[in-house]
């Protein structure tokens, strides 16, 4: 018996890709389909007045044009948790970006040439941009009050504060006591495929096309605004190219469906990248941290205060803020905890799930701690992480999935590989540091296989396959569990009409949720055919004979709601990540060069081995992005001052580590099929502490905001050298 | 886009006649890759654009003419990259064209579009100046030559009169020893504009020269003639004197690519590597004058 | 004047076709001539999505107008494999698995394309310089690069 998982099989999709062949949203063609534009304004938070679309009307080709004005009253609202978003911007702009019209024409030359024409007749007002301002009590309000009319903080711009802890902080004793303010930038996700939104009636119903990592939640949200039955609206998620989280929760699918019912035609909204770059980004913060470490480098406790700045609306935001907190501590051991988190809204793009989920703002402030005690007690910064990490099996938070995984020794295959400990060359340094997130809580995965009566098979699926490999990893298991090839496998995803219910595609977790279920699926099949010694092909023959027919078996994991966890239910598996770095730094202008970058995954068991380094290594050079190059620019008015790929950069093929390595550990030791978890976001959460403590090394400043712009690195060399003890390393 | 019209002339006066019809309403086009980015941008709403790609008199040609090289205003970059005459003679402009976008942005690019879109962060301009180059315009009224110091008038803003186009560019054939190298600052490694750039060349006789982009409403150059910028031997002090004295002509100001503050620092480093660079270039010339076919 | 009638070769097959002067060759590609394979990102030349052979030069096809490409031929990604069969380059991106969610892997083939036509033995320094115009955000260029070299040493 021949495996088929621990090999890396080719891509599932990948002839396609190759060839052009593969068709993403922005490539569908449907007959008749109307071309949509937006209408959005030049600056931040915007009182709207008057809006005036005859001019845009009267172009030839244009067919429909919508305001909020023209929807149901009042308007629909939506978002994955809290219903707030309107389909059009309803008296006022919230960010900069936000559509308050949406013009439908035959092509998409007089949809441009019409938008130009739509008036909008605004007042700029004053807006919230930064975490000082939400926490000020003296700003205006992103959201109005009546939006939740039971909240006591309705009045503030303070969605959520919620409070996690364990011990008692304000008794622990401590040697010595680490003070910080840690801040992580504003930065977007920049898929190179822009968002695309299809929608057309069908029937009595309505279909979309999105490359949406969650169709059944599009599918439920689009029911919920249009009130229609869910058995009515279908929708179809063409791979997304490169999603990252960007692309999990409504956007522009609500608009395009109620467009489509209007006119009674297909319509087609695809977003430029600028206006990507202003729907979705990761959510910022300032944290301020203060951790008590004992002589010997241990936690004594933790002291975390966490301001974390959202968008205009809470997206999946609030989610992100609270997952990524409650792990705030670390994979540690912290024997007294208190952690006080804010979910602000400020004026900005709605900011989204993005690979990490929180947790690499988090790190970069748990880490930078690590580091800074460290060099103040004089413990070598991977002996000192040694000492603390939580080991397998001990509960580092309290009443809670306890670690699952050999976490020091991820740390120490990292350090070995970087070659810690030995010489480095002059202008060198060297850093380490980990992460940890919880993956998927609750969840809700199925599957349905059939086996066909030559022994093929087709696996349906609601997974996403974004570039992760989610279809050849899943027609792995397939393959492997029904002994027959990897080739004789088809995966079918991305139509809620044709394959059962899946939550959603992120946290890493379809590996394990939807592998179990597919695993769960073919074993279905095999107890239908029974326990044999027989050759497939002879069971089914046997089974069918001449009329044929074929197997269908029915698999699903679920994990259900416990409303007392803070979480919602505990952490499935802990994605646990090891960066290590060396870097040189050019003094004089604060250029950074890598010259060496290890990540090590934890991930139990790598199916498809290839697949995992592909994405750890994109993983780490997406983190080498916030780390140096990214962040959005905003002005004093709450306009986005680098939309574009001019402007915005991210990493190139020339801004590659001399050096990069992927490793992994695999000790089967995840509840996924053969001992997987998932992987994915681990090779980017530590990348920022990692780097910033070799620079560190390197140079005696210590920095703690991002990115480490050769500016910003210059800047803080320059400090150092005319003397400000209080940012600097202790040698 | 707004819609324009396209004429595509077949000679050169057609070209002129056709420019001169429409004034400010008209655009040369000739690699694009500005031109197409204002057009969709809506930057600039043309009632017509004129590709002259197809001039009989402006093949995309790099030629010598008399003493000088002369590149037409359709030679594309990667051409210019890879000319056997302009590597020997014209080094820095081969390492300043190298770093303006990707290959396939070299591949469409003019250097002609390249003066004329007149950012004064324009990488092959500190070359260029450097190198005494001198810009040939034609209109319907006829032909005039200026040195480039004089075509840059601010950002986005050149010496073109209504009418007139660029018809090559002439670098003359230096008759004197000298080393030359270009410098320049970015965000990332990869593909980028410039937070700040120059280009320094320094002469056997001791003359230096320095041009510089990206910190002031356009690139300039300057000379020092008394010889201690050149001088080996001459203490770190008293090179920075000299570079300080240079840079007073400098007025970076702070955008979204650098800081004010940032860019007058940098200036100064990257000046000393660049003048370091050229001193053991020079300094390691023996054959002169180059011979072509040596890249 | 305006726009007229343009003659160009696509992968092959002559057309002529009259278009608005605004149209760009990648709007050409795709709406015109449905070949979808070339993609459409940052329309202004920085992400090398767009990227196609034009008189065997890569360009970026969102920078050219189509009228421009009159006379021209033209060569997409559609235009690689012959009759079902892969080339070398193809094949090595997804021997490597250099392909991940895909969107810029027709811009980054045509760009190794052009590479290994000029320089058939490049470095990895050299590949790594010549797909800096094509951005990944899945972040696989080591794997692409991987496959641009693995490529150059097979014969075809």
């Amino acid at each position: 018996m021949i495996d088929r998982v621990g090999v890396s099989s080719r891509r599932l999709g990948g002839y396609e890709r190759v060839t052009g062949q593969q068709q993403y949203v922005g490539d569908i063609r449907l007959e008749d389909m109307l071309h949509v534009k937006l209408v959005h304004l030049d600056c931040g938070r915007a009182r709207i007045r008057s809006i005036d679309t005859a001019a845009a009307a009267a172009v030839y080709g244009v067919r429909c044009i919508l305001t909020s004005a023209d929807l149901p009253q009042p308007v629909p609202r939506f978002g994955p948790v809290y219903e707030d978003r309107p389909i059009l911007a309803v008296g006022e702009t919230k960010y900069h970006g936000q559509p308050v019209a949406a013009v439908a024409a035959e092509s998409k030359e007089a949809a441009e040439a019409a938008i130009e024409l739509v008036h909008v007749d605004f007042e700029e007002l004053p807006g919230v941009y930064t975490v000082a301002a939400a926490l000020d009590p003296a700003s205006p309000l992103v959201q109005e009050p009546e939006l939740r009319p039971h909240d006591p903080l309705n009045r503030t711009n303070v969605l959520r504060e919620r409070h996690y802890g364990w011990g008692k902080v304000d008794a622990a004793r401590a040697d010595l006591i680490v003070e910080n303010v840690y801040s992580f930038p504003m930065v977007t996700h920049f898929a190179i495929e822009p968002h695309g939104f299809i929608a057309a009636p069908e029937e009595d119903g309505i279909a979309v096309w999105s490359a949406t990592q969650n169709p059944f939640q599009m599918q439920r949200i689009i029911a919920s605004v249009l009130k229609l039955p869910i058995s009515r609206v279908r929708v179809i998620a063409p791979d997304p190219g490169g999603a990252f989280g960007g692309k999990q929760h409504p956007k522009y699918e609500p608009l395009v469906a109620v467009l489509a019912l209007r006119t009674g035609r297909p319509v087609r909204l695809v977003l430029t990248l600028e206006e990507t770059f202003q729907e979705v980004r990761r959510t910022s913060c300032e944290m301020r941290v203060r951790t008590g470490f004992n002589r010997d480098g241990t936690i004594a406790f933790q002291d975390i205060e966490s301001n974390f700045l959202m968008g205009a609306y809470a997206d999946i935001a609030e989610r992100v803020i609270a997952k990524s907190n409650y792990l705030a501590c670390g994979p540690y051991r912290v024997p007294n905890a208190r952690i006080t988190v804010r979910a602000l809204l400020s004026h900005t793009a709605p900011s989204t799930a993005f690979r990490g989920f929180g947790t690499p703002q988090v790190a970069w402030a748990h880490e930078s701690q690590m580091d800074d005690a460290a060099r103040r007690l004089g413990i070598d910064r991977v002996e000192i992480r040694l000492r603390n990490l939580a080991r397998k099996g001990e509960a580092f938070v309290p009443d809670d999935t306890p670690a699952d995984g050999d976490w020091p020794e991820s740390v120490r295959k990292a350090a070995a590989a970087i070659g810690w400990g030995t010489p480095l060359a002059p202008g060198h340094g060297r850093g380490l540091a980990v992460a940890i997130k919880a993956s998927a809580t609750i969840g809700a995965s199925y599957a349905i296989v059939r086996l066909h009566w030559d022994g093929s098979a087709t696996v349906l699926t609601g997974t996403s396959d974004m570039g992760q490999g989610a279809r050849t990893v899943l027609a792995q298991i397939a393959a492997n569990e029904l002994g027959i090839l990897v080739e004789s496998v088809r995966v079918v995803m991305g139509d809620t009409a044709a394959v059962p219910f899946d939550l959603q595609t992120s946290a890493s977790r379809s590996t394990v949720f939807m592998g179990q279920a597919v695993l769960r699926a073919c074993q279905d099949i095999r107890s239908q055919l029974g326990a044999s010694e027989t050759s497939l092909d002879d069971l089914l023959q046997s089974r069918f004979g001449m009329v044929r027919g074929e197997v269908i078996g029915v698999g699903s994991m679920r994990r259900e709601y416990l409303p007392e966890h803070p979480l919602g239910e505990t952490a499935s598996f802990y994605e646990f990540s090891c960066t290590a770095s060396e870097v040189a730094v050019d003094q004089e202008t604060g250029e950074i060069l890598l010259v060496r970058h290890v990540t090590v995954a934890d991930v139990g068991k790598a199916i498809n081995p290839q697949h995992v380094e592909g994405q750890d290594e994109g993983a780490a050079v997406m983190g080498l992005g916030h780390t140096l190059m990214e962040h959005l620019i905003l002005d004093e008015r709450g306009r986005i001052r680098n939309l574009g790929a001019l402007d915005y950069r991210i990493p190139t093929s020339k801004d590659l580590p001399l050096e990069m390595s992927s490793l992994l550990v695999e000790n089967a030791d995840g509840p996924g099929p053969y001992g997987a978890k998932g992987a994915g976001e681990g090779g980017l959460m530590p990348t920022a502490p990692a780097i910033a403590s070799a620079v560190t090394e390197a140079t005696g400043v210590v920095i703690r905001e991002l990115p480490l712009t050769p500016e910003r690195v210059w800047q803080e060399i320059q400090r150092h050298k005319n003397g400000n003890p209080s940012e600097d390393a202790e040698r | 886009m707004h819609p324009f019209a396209y004429a595509r002339p077949a000679t050169l006066s057609a070209a002129l006649a056709l420019l001169d019809e429409h004034g400010a309403g008209a655009r040369v086009l000739a690699g694009g890759t500005d031109l197409v980015v204002e057009l969709r941008n809506r930057a600039i709403r043309p009632r017509i654009v004129i590709d002259i790609k197809r001039v009989a008199e402006l093949p995309p040609s790099i030629g010598e003419t008399g003493d000088r090289l002369r590149i037409s205003a359709t030679a594309v970059m990667a051409d210019i990259e890879s000319d056997a005459r302009v590597r020997a003679h014209f080094p820095a402009l081969v390492e300043a064209a190298s770093t303006v976008g990707s290959i396939q942005i070299r591949n469409r690019a003019t250097l002609a579009g390249n003066i004329c879109h007149a950012s004064p962060a324009a990488d092959t301009a500190p070359a260029l100046l450097v190198y005494s180059a001198e810009v040939n315009l034609a209109s319907v009224r006829g032909t005039r030559r200026l040195p480039l110091a004089e075509f840059f008038l601010g950002p986005g803003k050149t010496a073109l009169k209504p009418g007139e186009l660029v018809r090559s560019i002439d670098l003359p054939l230096v008759n004197e020893r000298h080393g030359a190298a270009f410098a320049r600052l970015t965000r990332r490694r990869g593909v980028d504009l410039a937070t700040i750039n120059l280009c320094c060349r320094v002469d056997a006789d001791g003359r230096t020269h320095f041009a510089y982009g990206a910190v002031g409403p356009r690139p300039f150059l300057v000379a020092d003639d008394s010889g201690l910028l050149a001088d080996p031997k001459a203490s770190d002090a008293t090179r920075d004197e000299g570079l300080l004295r240079l840079l007073t002509q400098a007025s970076p100001i702070s955008d979204v690519r650098g800081s004010r503050e940032y860019r007058r620092a940098m200036l100064l480093v990257m000046s000393r590597r660049a003048l370091r660079t050229s001193i053991e270039r020079l300094s390691a010339v023996r054959d002169f004058p180059p011979s072509a076919g040596r890249g | 004047m305006g726009g007229g009638v343009i003659h160009l070769t696509v992968n092959g097959s002559e057309h002529a076709l009259e278009m608005p002067a605004s149209t760009t060759l990648l709007d050409l590609l795709r709406d015109r001539l449905h070949l979808t394979g070339s993609k459409e990102c940052c329309e202004v030349g920085e992400c090398g999505a767009c990227t196609v052979l034009v008189d065997d030069r890569s360009v970026n096809s969102c920078l050219m107008l189509a009228v421009e490409a009159d006379g021209n031929a033209v060569t997409t990604i559609e235009g690689l494999a012959k009759h079902g069969h892969l080339n070398r380059l193809q094949d090595a991106f997804l021997a490597t698995g250099a392909v991940q969610c895909g969107f810029c892997i027709p811009g980054q083939v045509m760009a190794a394309q052009y590479l290994l036509q000029r320089n058939p033995h490049p470095t990895l320094l050299e590949i790594k310089e010549a797909l800096s115009g094509n951005l990944c955000r899945c972040g696989g260029y080591e794997q692409i690069c991987d496959a641009v070299l693995s490529a150059s040493l097979t014969d075809g």
